[in-house]
């Protein structure tokens, strides 16, 4: 809690509550990136599942380079953010489960790649495709809750 | 924009069945935000695909396959086209005059004639491309200046309930 508080009090707090263009900027960035990661997501995970057959998922591996760029932009951004009332978001159930959501949906689409590169079956990989695809919704889903609950 | 000019066509929009349930239901709204993000995720994701095959970044991408994006972009651009009219329907008085709402529709069409001239002008010629071999110069301009458009609209729309007066 007192580290809540510290963050809350300093620089990058007050910047982020007072400065008149700090908050709207800084929200578009989130935009943005979310935009960049989820449609990464989304498009390799369509591939996964069977749509556009013709590319090789391989193929892909430049555009999860972007996808990682998407998410450091939101990374930052949503540390930026989470500046604004940290005592508030922490304790935020639509926050828990949206950071939990990402932290799951990052790692299901590591075993999604794993699972395209090794050998696994074409049935389990298109599941843990499809649950990549739901935790991802899930962080969305939760995000824009944060806003009315 | 002045108020004479949009006050007929708001006032229309603000009677219809949509924009009363969107207003009477307090569950509608975040639910509609949340489609219209998901369907930007799902338009910027196929977008990202295609220009970024076509830029040369992602040069690998069977260019014929990635094409098959394209409907995914077109479907999820619907989707937002109605859900984006749900929120005009709720409250048009607050969206016509605004700057970023403004710039974000004149931003949209903008990219439609951008994806009209990919379409009519490049499409055909781009599907020859082998793996791995680069677009011509047209196309990587038209590529680009895509994605740096909805780049535009996004920002634009996330201003929307910043630039109120």
């Amino acid at each position: 809690m007192g580290f809540l508080v510290w963050l809350e009090e300093g620089a990058l707090g007050i910047f982020i509550r007072e400065s008149l263009w700090g908050y709207p900027i800084v929200l578009s960035s989130h935009a943005v990136g979310m935009a960049i990661v989820m449609g990464v997501v989304i498009a390799l995970n369509l591939r996964v599942l069977g749509y556009a057959k013709d590319i090789s998922i391989l193929a892909f591996d430049k555009l999860f380079l972007i996808g990682w760029i998407g998410f450091i932009i939101n990374l930052i951004s949503g540390l930026i953010l989470f500046c604004n009332t940290p005592t508030t978001y922490f304790f935020q159930g639509s926050f828990i489960l949206k950071i939990a959501s990402i932290v799951l949906g990052g790692i299901l689409m590591k075993v999604v790649m794993n699972s395209v590169r090794g050998d696994t079956s074409e049935g389990l990989t298109k599941l843990a495709s499809f649950a990549c695809i739901a935790c991802w919704f899930g962080a969305m889903i939760t995000g824009r809750l944060m806003a009315y609950l | 924009m002045d108020y004479d000019t949009y006050a007929p066509l708001a006032s229309w929009f603000e009677a219809t069945w949509l924009g009363g349930q969107m207003r009477e239901q307090f569950w509608m709204f975040p639910m509609m935000e949340t489609i219209h993000f998901i369907g930007i995720t799902f338009l910027f994701g196929s977008l990202l695909v295609i220009d970024m095959r076509v830029i040369g970044f992602g040069r690998f991408i069977n260019m014929n396959a990635a094409m098959k994006y394209i409907p995914v972009a077109i479907i999820a651009f619907c989707v937002n086209l109605l859900t984006g009219l749900a929120f005009l329907c709720a409250d048009p008085f607050r969206y016509f005059p605004n700057i970023a709402f403004q710039w974000k529709m004149g931003l949209i069409v903008i990219a439609g004639i951008n994806a009209l001239w990919f379409w009519f002008g490049e499409h055909k010629e781009l599907c020859q491309l082998a793996d791995g071999e680069d677009a011509p110069f047209r196309a990587k301009v038209i590529a680009a200046l895509s994605l740096a458009i909805w780049i535009g609209v996004i920002i634009f729309g996330r201003m929307i309930p910043y630039v109120e007066y």
